[in-house]
């Protein structure tokens, strides 16, 4: 039996994590701070359904995005056909040649990751529509898997699959456009790649 | 063993751990042999690495846990 001592011990173990995914999902601090607060507040109410051996991980992850997405009237279950680009396949890897060489001085491959700061992988993350936004943090950030994706998001699984598919394409677009914006990449260098 | 094309459009399922021991033994196969493959994965391997690290180091504000600590109390209770 979980005794509400426990409960508050665990619940409190998953803190940091649930404000990272709230920072992502709020976009700001104070309204990131209000909602792990709102999920702690709610599942500390509904201790007396929570089951031993339950995930709480998991169920802590589907009440905050519940709240999100009520709270901010996400956009969780609109079409979504048209609301992200059709980006190529393996968009940035097809890329890599275009660094600039001379900017860095690692292997081109660990130069297109290096080159991606902290400020500008969670830009672009905040950046991507909620419906797509939510995937990609329980998948890469906190990894869940596709059925506790689907599960955290009432989702079909298939429809979890293709949201990340695209969800990390059109993130791989962004963080190229932000590498092209500070002067990191020279294009011409790929097209000769091209060439040869 | 898996093609190129199927390597291709499972890498993401492969990755997340999602394909069933049989299928990702075939992709296995497939990447040993591949090399243009191999190096498509590994740098997806790397970029799902650095997405987690970098969009998961938030500061907590001071005072912060102190206050979630307070979401647990009978105060929260009595006012549902």
């Amino acid at each position: 039996m979980t005794t509400r001592e426990d409960f508050t011990h665990d619940a409190m173990q998953h803190a940091p994590q649930l404000f990272s995914t709230a920072m992502r999902m709020a976009r700001n601090r104070s309204d990131a701070e209000d909602l792990v607060q709102e999920t702690f507040i709610k599942a500390w109410r509904s201790f007396a359904t929570y089951q031993q051996g339950t995930n709480l991980r998991a169920w802590l992850f589907r009440i905050m995005t519940n709240t999100y997405i009520n709270k901010y009237n996400a956009q969780q279950r609109k079409p979504t056909e048209t609301e992200l680009d059709d980006v190529e396949e393996l968009f940035l890897y097809k890329r890599l040649g275009a660094v600039d060489q001379s900017q860095l001085s690692q292997s081109a491959e660990d130069q297109m990751l290096s080159l991606f700061t902290d400020d500008e992988v969670k830009k672009a993350l905040e950046e991507l529509p909620d419906q797509f936004r939510i995937p990609v943090l329980m998948s890469d950030v906190e990894g869940f898997s596709y059925k506790e994706i689907a599960e955290i998001l009432e989702i079909p699984l298939g429809t979890v699959m293709s949201r990340l598919h695209r969800g990390r394409k059109s993130m791989q677009k962004m963080l190229y456009e932000y590498a092209k914006e500070r002067g990191l990449i020279n294009e011409a260098l790929l097209s000769q790649g091209d060439d040869e | 063993m898996a093609n190129c094309q199927e390597t291709l459009n499972e890498m993401y399922a492969y990755l997340d751990a999602e394909l069933a021991t049989e299928r990702a033994t075939e992709i296995i196969g497939h990447l040993k042999v591949c090399t243009d493959c191999q190096s498509a994965y590994e740098f997806h391997a790397e970029f799902k690495t650095i997405i987690k690290a970098k969009a998961q180091n938030d500061e907590l504000s001071e005072g912060f846990l102190d206050r979630l600590r307070e979401c647990f109390g009978d105060d929260a209770l009595n006012d549902a």
